[in-house]
């Protein structure tokens, strides 16, 4: 029997679920402690959603929202919310777009209100939007002037292709200038619906659900009427494998890019499990790439493995930095790597201290209201609804055997694509 | 001692046979420990022909200490799930320990092990040295860092606060074995405290002893002295890159965290940068479309802190962007804020304060900060309470008084640095 995690010391709490007569899905997490309460509210309206035409709109729509509602004017949901303590952001992914503010906790309720007014009944001024749309064509322009996420962005359009993985969530500059109000609108209209919602509150906030409930039913969000388009399931992605090579102008260190495809979110089990295997190999010194890249052969000055998790399909991203005539030895390095995991499976303390690292990791993110509203609001708003304590059951579920039999596989350096990006 | 303060944990201060202040922020909720052990002697103590020396004797520190090899701390370590990093910023070398409550007998001696006997073997030196300068190298690719440090050296020149922390290349390549030694027998020396957050362990004082073996250690409490200095003369420094945006950073040198007009300059920063209804955001994105990341640099300092705006924008707008950048400065020299200005600025303050409380990790951070600079464990409260006494007035003549020189540091396409060059010859600042 392994040595349970630290998460095995204390039962974490449940969140408390709600669904409103139209559909809509609720959650509510009491965190005690919490000096602040954070209401997020998610939307499964991410770029995955967008036709052809609509590239970026997604992203766009996140920033118009913020210019204000039919009652509130531009900036002024930011002057109350900041002028009660609290603090506002916004993201928008490939699969949601998630509205999130923090409030101290006496005025969580005001925030509570004036958050759903502006998501779900956004204005879309048409001087406003000329001026966003200025403001986005920025932000594209100081992505493009940083080479690493062009390389990024090369690398998911070459091994993804025109699933909307391969294409930038910011959009193509010449659909986001094309774009118009009432363009925006039939798709804020056609994703914003409450089957495709899900509000998450975390904080201080006691476990009563009534008045929440109450109040939520006479809200915007209560209101808002459900229909629309059939909710279609997530387009499967069949990432490519293969290899290119990209000479990128003020690029001062190469760069090795590989990314392989793991199951979808749907399947928790082996998200967790990638997650222990990305640990296994690429967190800390004594990781097996770390180890063996950067501290015995020193051909790299960081190597990492990052997990995505996405509806469609996950990927695992790595990067490697390194002087462009060490990639080819970076490369063959990382597939002995391995394969080396392939052939034998990796010693029980190794996958020992991978559970350890991602335990604690998942432990420690809890301290945070927001981080806790997130994980139980993108829970729920794919409805798979499992509380805080199942994560950590789920990677008490994989040992050495197992991840050797089912996950190493799906990582043989043949299934990924791999980028090299070289000074130009 | 056993104090009780407003919204904040309970705070003792055990009994400790070191000269290094010990503070236990005790707090319920989750089994967490954070350590935070804060050594004055950042990059600002880099020696002459050494700029690079704190951070890499900081990285090196967990390549072997005590009886453990590199390999055998990263096992222990990393075995725990936990965390352990030390790195050098400008005023002070940081260690910090996150971990599991139940794991802190194990790693809470290493603390003291990493500073009393590191190993500084010479093969590890060689890595973290090839690791830091690659960083440096990597670090050119960024246009914001480009102009960063470009404006670095307009303020601070070759003075203390006037490289990078990890260090400037041809000097860094030369640091010897000896010269880390000597740095790491100086740990402490100049001001160090300890600082555990979270489910704290019984018998912490034993537990962190322990990692001394005996060994001498002699740290002493953090005193109240003045750190680096740096210029506020106006200049213009450009760099020439084919990037699509200009960078724009306009900035001086203040003062001190704690010092006179501190906290108004705090004030001033939550007014111009902190949120969406704060000044740069509304005028500079919001009114003008000029950009998308737009906001205020001013860290605190044991010297003369900067004060920087910054933002960056495309470059056929680079006239206009400079233009209203530099105005946004003027403004603060020439007009007061309003008092609804100052009403939401003091709510924003508040607000930061709270969300500053969140982690166990968050909390040990910033005590270890404030009693580092020498402060009073209640600096955060009474800054609180200093802060809703303050006028428009008070705001406005530390704006005068702090503010009046900036410089101007660009990075980016020639068309758009000439543009945005004129600019700053006719503008007032500039003169």
């Amino acid at each position: 029997m392994p040595p349970q995690p630290v998460a095995a010391v204390q039962p974490l709490p449940d969140p408390q679920q709600l669904h409103l007569s139209n559909g809509a899905a609720v959650v509510q997490i009491d965190l005690p402690q919490a000096p602040v309460v954070c209401i997020d509210f998610w939307c499964r309206a991410g770029s995955a959603r967008e036709s052809s035409s609509e590239s970026g709109i997604a992203h766009f729509l996140e920033h118009m929202v913020f210019k204000g509602s039919a009652r509130l004017a531009a900036g002024e949901f930011d002057y109350r919310v900041e002028a009660l303590g609290g603090n506002s952001n916004a993201a928008t992914g490939f699969d949601d777009v998630h509205y999130h503010v923090l409030m101290p906790p006496e005025a969580s309720d005001d925030a509570l209100e004036l958050l759903l007014d502006l998501v779900l009944e956004p204005r879309l001024d048409a001087a406003d939007f000329e001026l966003e749309r200025q403001v986005v064509l920025e932000e594209l322009a100081q992505s493009e002037d940083q080479p690493e996420e062009v390389a990024f962005q090369e690398l998911l359009h070459q091994a993804c292709g025109s699933h909307a993985y391969g294409l930038p969530i910011l959009g193509e500059r010449e659909a986001l200038e094309a774009h118009r109000p009432d363009a925006m609108a039939l798709f804020h209209r056609r994703h914003y619906r409450p089957e495709r919602c899900c509000l998450a509150i975390a904080g201080p906030v006691g476990t009563r659900t009534d008045a929440l409930r109450e109040r939520l039913e006479r809200s915007r969000l209560g209101q808002l009427q459900p229909g629309g388009e059939p909710e279609t399931t997530p387009t499967p992605l069949d990432l490519q494998a293969g290899s290119a090579r990209l000479e990128l102008p003020r690029l001062e260190a190469a760069r090795l890019l590989m990314v392989w495809q793991l199951p979808g979110a749907a399947d928790q089990r082996t998200v967790l499990g990638g997650d222990l295997l990305t640990t296994l190999l690429a967190e800390g010194r004594r990781s097996r790439l770390v180890e063996r890249l950067r501290e015995e052969l020193r051909l790299v000055e960081s190597i990492d493995l990052d997990l995505n998790v996405l509806e469609s399909g996950c990927l695992v991203l790595l990067e490697a930095v390194c002087e462009a005539e060490q990639l080819e030895a970076v490369e063959r390095e990382v597939g002995r790597v391995l394969l080396e995991l392939q052939e034998r499976p990796a010693a029980a303390a190794e996958v020992e201290r991978a559970r350890r690292l991602v335990g604690n990791g998942y432990r420690f993110s809890l301290e945070v209201a927001g981080s806790v509203a997130a994980m139980v609001g993108n829970s729920h708003l794919w409805q798979r609804r499992h509380g805080l304590q199942a994560p950590l059951d789920w990677l008490q579920q994989w040992d050495a055997d197992s991840l050797q039999r089912e996950l190493v596989p799906l990582l043989a350096p043949e299934r990924a694509f791999s980028l090299r990006a070289v000074p130009a | 001692m056993t104090t009780s303060l407003a919204a904040a944990p309970l705070v003792e201060a055990g009994r400790w046979d070191l000269h290094c202040p010990l503070w236990l922020l005790h707090r319920p909720g989750a089994p967490i420990l954070s350590a935070k052990l804060w050594m004055r002697g950042g990059s600002s103590a880099d020696p002459e022909g050494q700029r690079g020396a704190a951070q890499l004797l900081a990285g090196v520190l967990s390549r072997g200490c005590g009886p453990y090899s590199g390999d055998a701390l990263a096992d222990l370590v990393e075995g725990c799930g936990a965390g352990l990093r030390c790195e050098a910023a400008e005023d002070a070398t940081l260690i910090s320990l996150k971990c599991a409550s139940d794991d802190a007998a194990t790693l809470l001696p290493l603390l003291l092990q990493m500073v009393s006997s590191p190993w500084l073997v010479d093969d590890q030196i060689d890595l973290e040295r090839q690791l830091n300068l690659q960083t440096l190298q990597r670090q050119r690719e960024d246009p914001f860092q480009v102009a960063h440090d470009q404006l670095r050296e307009q303020l601070y020149g070759a003075g203390p606060y006037g490289h990078d922390p990890l260090g400037v290349e041809a000097e860094l390549r030369l640091i010897a074995r000896g010269a880390l030694q000597d740095r790491a027998q100086a740990l402490g020396q100049g001001g160090a405290v300890l600082v555990l957050a979270g489910q704290i362990p019984d018998g912490v004082e034993a537990l962190l002893l322990q990692g001394l073996e005996g060994r001498p250690w002699a740290p002493c409490a953090p005193q109240r002295r003045p750190g680096p200095s740096g210029t506020a003369t106006a200049s213009l420094a450009t760099s020439c890159d084919e990037t699509e945006q200009l960078v724009l950073m306009l900035g001086t040198t203040t003062t001190a965290l704690g010092a006179e007009q501190a906290l108004a300059l705090r004030l001033l920063h939550a007014h111009l940068g902190i949120g969406m209804s704060s000044r740069l955001f509304v005028a500079l994105r919001e009114e003008h479309g000029l950009a998308y990341d737009v906001g205020v640099h001013h860290p605190a300092r044991l010297g003369d802190a900067p004060f920087v705006m910054h933002l960056s924008s495309s470059a056929d707008r680079a006239a206009e962007a400079c233009r209203e950048l530099l105005n946004e400065w003027q403004r603060l020299l020439e007009q007061p804020l309003s008092r609804a200005e100052l009403e939401l600025t003091l709510a924003k303050f508040r607000g930061q304060e709270a969300l500053g409380r969140q982690t166990s990790s968050q909390l040990a951070d910033r005590q270890a900060l404030v009693l580092g600079h020498g402060l009073a464990m209640d600096f955060a409260d009474r800054s609180l309470a200093a802060a809703a006494q303050l006028t428009p007035a008070d705001l406005h003549a530390a704006a005068r008084q702090l503010l009046g020189r900036p410089s101007l540091s660009l990075c980016g396409p020639a068309t758009a640095l000439a543009a945005a060059e004129r600019e700053w010859q006719r503008h007032p600042l500039a003169s």
